[in-house]
């Protein structure tokens, strides 16, 4: 008969589905009630929920690399509050040396009671428009110290026995250059928790605390055995790979992060400790970051459809350096370190397990190099542009070529480009063209997705700044078993002054009318002996001029 | 429709409407007595080679039914309207035309770079869609024209001749032109169409500015896109059918079903051939609101639980709630058509232990074959349908009126071997599991598709049809708390009945692009007016009088830094008041319906202008039975054993002898040839004056 210590299977069955349903719900109404594009357009922003122990049952499927980093922000939050929370008490933090990952990331948590003790904790979190600091829009390339980069919120109580604190709110968004948007984010996100935690206490009004508390073992523990029965399919071995950073925009070039991957039997071992020393540079990678970076390469890697949660981090152990780039101490700045570095340590991980899964590798994905135009537009109002339309190619298979034009492997896909024609009606560019880039897709038996080339010719009456902070112009993208790298970002200037390089972390360039940004990013790396691609593919690459050699 | 309306009804000695809907395992047939509202219905096997068989089988087995020759059947039609899932198949299927591209110098390859999105956050390993059109068929054309209309560079006529002529010789058969800004400013693709048809091509040719008249390039290239991939081919198959209905004694023009739920004649329906691509449940959503007005709820979902999946759409205030973007098989299709959400949920749905040892439910099907384990096809693994066999829901001898014997060892062994063996559970407490998972998936796809939009579902009632859902439905309804569950008679054809309650729609659109302080209401009267004038006539055209005729005006409007728009009706008047204040107002109180808040002094943006234009077709009603006595006695055929957490003994009525005003209580079933209902205990079943089984669910 079955064992009376698990939770019954249909309960089970169901409760894992209602989890998954309420941290999509929690989405949703943070999608619906917020203020900021970067929320309601862009959805940058995720949910999660978490046992007493503050481990993470399910998650809304949203942006990949805030998943593996919610539980130390959570778990961070609890200690701060250890025998001192309430119920209706919800937490706050955004400081990445309290478990965050970035200042514009912004964590609330909420317990959710019952017969008078926590028995699981609602979260969510979304990336801010903007969080104080030197300059607008949360990244701030210039940092060399933490404080550069915004407001930092260790844990504190927003919300105290169901009364919210509008000081500390007040507090909180006059630190920043939007303070109305935030105002109204902030509020989308007590929203999303008090949604999770009514329909947390619905499931046990149902089904009983006691048997939730089997289930989110029972699901924590599925998630473990389906991870572990992963590794044991890969073979163990000690394996190392390296990946490097272009540079940190202060002279530091080719800054590596090396990862000693350990495989025994149904574990692994990830040791970071050789990776380059913190730097005075926003590169640098607070540890939820860069754990999370390590669980998310695993997951990807997977060819499971384990479910994700913190179950499948429990076989992997991650051995960091304090005062390490992957792993620094305050006052280190680190805002670079979600959209830069991630990918760095990421490929890293990746690269290590060549020779313990070959079928199973992911090639280079192009890292991401973005840029704002800050100036004024037709009508003579004030506006930044990002620049994010032109990923750059992703990483080739073992079975698949890579996808064109996906770009970013932290998230990739994840939010939908702005139209060249709302691009022109909204703002005083003109787009020359917008093209896939033939033959930047790294060759192999699969090859690489190609990245573009996009071209925007400035038309604005009055000067404009760029600032990039960018990655991927010295490195390209790496090939697997022989695939070939991919085309690195070459982004460049042409004016009537000549035609310039940009660089990956360039700030204050000034753009007039006339010039044109020509954007070629980076295509993705290959998989496998290019001669052995299947001629018909080849044929076809040539036909349709993916390839023009 | 008075054209419609030609003399000569046989001796059929009545005015009847046909109703035909195409699945992928039964065309459906409801034919109806337009005088005293009778119906017969039909199901013939889909004949995927020639779908247009399948429907004459169809009708012949009305014919038979009734003891008319076919001719007579279709001599005494007043109105045909067929839904069919031709395009849809193109599509998903990959069969479509072989298209070729024109546009603008610089952009040829906007279909392929996707807005850089891809489905599927943690699966690396999905292949990339191939694009429609392949590259080596775009082809650039040097012209462009600016963001205003102005033209910055005129079209190369010389030049857009020779990629005219080199895409023709490649054998091109659909060509779609789509160029920046053609909203703006549509004569250069207008032009590149009269150059494409100049020397005698008869391409298929969609211009991206007649399919969608609005800002967004991509969008714009991919709708049109698909437009011109399946048009040729539904071209053919409509006028196949129409050549076989008219050679078999018809007098009518087919009416098209479209994905809004209104109706086309064949020949725009076959010019605006995206129009259908997302029809298939289009019927059983108008049917939703055919009973959301029979039953007065204001606030309805239905759920059509058919084999593979199970179909959501919520009906407000009588009418399906839309939407204007949508993604079938990996492609954008940016068309008006009802908001429908598919869950891999259905009685064919796999049940297995995942590779964490958890119980999961679909979305893998085991389809029509080999089927269910119990169909005896060679499908071993367990479904929804064998566990409901398990646990006495269904009989083996009533399923499909009988017509396929379910073979109850082989469910259970199937339940057994994959699901109780491993969890250790009896296998009564395993086929529940999957009976229950089931439900609540079905529940929380529910809670989704009212929450994400602002509805509470205990507001609502569920109308559950499909063959599979009504052994489902009550326990579905008390997981949202929905107090009143409706399950029509005629649930397995109730698509095609739904059919019957479609009008004749026009949508007509125009990109206005402007913020609300730049707008003058005496210009937008006169783009308002002209797209209604356009509807009108085409309406006229049709056959309708002025004064069935109904217009229905509404402005999509965003603020300035958001993306997404937000529908604001047009009231009749109001265009007539000289300020737009109004407008100001009823943005920011649509704006707080869906998000509970607004952003007072933003600069709001009308984005586009629409205007809806509706021939009203005679409305369809259902016979109503006078009230009868309350003792449902007379339509019990026995009592079955069921395992409703331990095994009962329990009441079984047929749902055909239920007549209005017979009532009961759970446990029972209800079981006629296409389905079965399960009232629960504590639930409470009466028969309304339609004949459908109302169910109070606590």
């Amino acid at each position: 008969m079955r064992n009376l210590s698990r939770p019954h299977p249909l309960t089970l069955a169901v409760v894992r589905h209602k989890l998954k349903s309420v941290a999509e719900e929690m989405v949703d109404t943070m999608i619906r009630t917020s203020f900021s594009p970067i929320l309601n357009q862009s959805h940058d922003l995720s949910a999660v929920i978490h046992d007493a122990e503050g481990r993470m049952l399910a998650q809304a499927e949203r942006v990949p690399i805030h998943m593996g980093a919610m539980p130390f922000a959570v778990k961070a939050m609890m200690r701060a509050f250890a025998g001192d929370v309430h119920e209706g008490d919800i937490l706050i933090a955004n400081d990445p040396y309290w478990g965050g990952n970035h200042l514009p990331d912004v964590t609330l948590a909420m317990p959710v009671f019952d017969g008078g003790q926590i028995r699981l904790w609602v979260a969510n979190r979304a990336h801010q428009g903007d969080i104080g600091g030197m300059s607008a829009g949360g990244f701030s390339g210039n940092a060399s110290e933490i404080f550069h980069e915004g407001i930092r919120i260790p844990p504190c109580k927003l919300a105290e026995r169901g009364r919210v604190r509008e000081d500390l709110l007040r507090l909180i968004v006059e630190n920043t250059r939007k303070p109305e948007d935030m105002m109204g984010d902030l509020r989308a996100q007590l929203a999303a928790v008090h949604v999770g935690v009514d329909r947390m206490r619905a499931l046990f009004d149902r089904y009983g605390a006691d048997e939730i508390d089997r289930c989110s073992a029972a699901i924590l523990d599925a998630a473990e055995a389906a991870m572990r029965a992963q590794f044991r399919r890969w073979t163990p071995g000690v394996y190392r790979g390296e990946s490097v950073l272009d540079d940190d925009g202060r002279g530091n070039q080719r800054i590596p992060v090396r990862a000693t991957v350990t495989i025994e039997d149904d574990h692994a071992t990830v040791d970071l400790t050789d990776s380059a020393d913190q730097l005075a540079s926003f590169v640098n990678s607070p540890y939820a970051n860069t754990a999370a970076c390590v669980y998310v390469a695993f997951m990807y890697m997977a060819t499971d459809d384990q479910t994700h949660n913190e179950g499948c981090f429990r076989p992997i152990r991650i051995i960091t350096r304090t005062g390490s780039i992957c792993d620094p101490v305050s006052p280190a700045p680190v805002v670079g370190s979600s959209v830069l570095t991630s990918t760095v340590i990421m490929e890293a991980v990746m690269k290590a397990m060549e020779k313990a899964a070959p079928r199973d590798m992911i090639a280079g994905y192009a890292r991401r190099f973005r840029f704002a135009i800050a100036g004024k537009d037709r009508e003579g109002r004030s506006y930044i542009w990002h620049y994010f339309a032109n990923r750059g190619g992703a990483g080739a298979t073992a079975e698949t070529d890579g996808w064109p034009n996906l770009g970013v492997i932290h998230n990739p896909g994840g939010a939908r480009s702005p139209s060249v024609e709302r691009t022109e009606s909204s703002f005083p560019f003109l787009i020359e063209s917008f093209a896939l880039r033939p033959d930047s897709g790294g060759a192999g038996t699969t090859r690489g997705g190609l990245g573009g080339v996009y071209r925007l010719r400035y038309e604005g009456a009055e000067p404009a700044v760029l600032n990039a902070a960018g990655e991927g112009v010295e490195v390209g993208p790496y090939g697997v078993a022989g695939g070939a790298i991919g085309a690195c970002h070459d982004y460049r200037i042409e004016s009537a002054r000549g035609e310039r390089r940009l660089g990956t972390k360039e700030s204050g360039v000034a753009i007039e009318t006339g010039d044109v940004v020509v954007c070629r990013s980076a295509g993705g790396g290959g998989f496998g002996d290019p001669d052995r691609r299947d001629p018909a593919r080849t044929a076809a690459d040539r036909a349709d001029g993916y390839v023009t050699h | 429709m008075a054209e419609h309306n030609a003399p000569g009804f046989g001796n059929l000695g009545l005015v009847i409407r046909i109703g035909v809907d195409i699945g992928g395992t039964f065309t459906d047939v409801v034919v109806l007595g337009e005088d005293d509202g009778r119906l017969w219905t039909a199901k013939a096997m889909t004949t995927p080679t020639d779908p247009s068989i399948g429907v004459l089988d169809g009708l012949a087995l009305v014919a038979e039914r009734i003891d008319r020759p076919l001719r007579t059947l279709l001599g005494a039609c007043s109105l045909f309207i067929h839904g069919t899932t031709v395009a849809t198949n193109l599509l998903v299927e990959r069969k479509g035309a072989r298209l070729g591209l024109l546009t603008t110098e610089g952009f040829r390859d906007v279909m392929e770079l996707r807005e850089g999105t891809k489905p599927r956050r943690y699966d690396l390993r999905m292949p990339f869609p191939a694009p429609l059109i392949a590259r080596r068929h775009r082809l650039e054309v040097p012209e462009r024209v600016r963001y205003d209309g102005r033209i910055e560079r005129p079209l190369d006529e010389a030049a857009a001749a020779a990629r005219i002529a080199s895409l023709r010789e490649a054998g091109v058969e659909a060509l779609v032109i789509c160029l920046l800004h053609a909203h703006r400013h549509p004569a250069h693709e207008d032009r590149l169409a009269a150059l494409a048809t100049a020397n005698g091509w008869r391409a298929y040719v969609s211009l991206s500015h007649r399919v969608l008249p609005r800002e967004g390039e991509y969008d714009r290239l991919s709708t049109a896109a698909v437009n011109a991939y399946v048009g040729p081919g539904l071209a053919r198959y409509l006028e196949r059918l129409q050549e076989r209905l008219d050679a078999a004694g018809g007098q009518f023009k087919v009416l098209v079903m479209q994905s809004t739920g209104g109706v086309l004649p064949l020949a725009e329906a076959t010019a605006f051939a995206v129009g259908s691509v997302l029809s298939g449940p289009a019927g059983g959503a108008m049917a939703g609101a055919l009973f959301a007005r029979l039953t007065a709820a204001p606030l309805l979902v239905t759920c059509d639980m058919g084999g593979t999946s199970t179909d959501i759409s919520v009906i407000e205030h009588g009418a399906p709630v839309e939407r204007h973007e949508h993604e079938m098989s990996d492609v954008k299709i940016c068309a008006p058509a009802i908001d429908i959400a598919a869950l891999g949920a259905g009685g064919g749905s796999i049940a297995r232990l995942d590779s964490g040892g958890l119980l999961e439910v679909g979305p893998e099907s085991a389809g029509a074959a080999p089927g269910p384990a119990c169909y005896g096809r060679g499908g071993t693994l367990p479904t929804v349908t064998d566990a409901n066999l398990v646990l006495g829901y269904l009989a083996p001898g009533s399923f499909l009126g009988g017509r396929l014997r379910l073979d109850r060892a082989a469910a259970e062994h199937a339940v057994r071997t994959a699901i109780a063996a491993p969890l250790a559970i009896g296998l009564e407490d395993a086929a529940y599991a999957i009976h229950t998972l089931t439900n609540s998936r079905i529940a929380e796809g529910i809670r989704a598709a009212t929450v994400r939009r602002g509805y509470d579902p205990r507001d609502a009632v569920l109308l559950g049809f499909g063959g599979a859902a009504g052994l489902h439905m009550v326990a579905v309804a008390r997981d949202l708390s929905i107090p009143r569950v409706v399950v029509p008679n005629h649930a397995s054809v109730l698509s095609a009945l739904g059919f019957l309650a479609s009008d004749v729609r026009h949508d007509s659109l125009a990109a206005i692009g402007q913020p609300f302080a730049a707008l003058a209401p005496a210009a937008l009267r006169k783009t308002i007016d002209a797209l209604e004038t356009e509807g009108r006539a085409r309406l006229r055209a049709d056959g309708f009088a002025d004064a069935d005729i109904v217009a229905q005006r509404l402005f999509d409007c965003r603020y300035l830094r958001q993306a997404y728009t937000v529908e604001v009706p047009i009231a009749p008047d109001r265009l007539a008041e000289d300020g737009l204040d109004w407008l100001t107002r009823d943005f920011a109180a649509a704006y707080e319906r869906l998000y509970f808040h607004s952003h007072p002094g933003e600069t709001a943006v009308v984005e586009t202008v629409r205007v809806v234009t509706s021939g009203k077709l005679p409305p369809l009603d259902l016979p109503t039975h006078p009230r009868g006595a309350a003792d449902p006695t007379p339509a019990a055929t026995g009592t079955r054993r069921v395992w409703l957490e331990g095994w009962h003994e329990i009441p079984v009525f047929a749902f055909d002898a239920l007549v209005h005003g017979m009532a009961f209580a759970g446990p029972a079933l209800v079981e006629s040839e296409s389905t079965t209902v399960l009232v629960p205990d504590g639930a409470r079943a009466a028969t309304d004056a339609h004949g459908s089984l109302v169910i109070g669910t606590r």
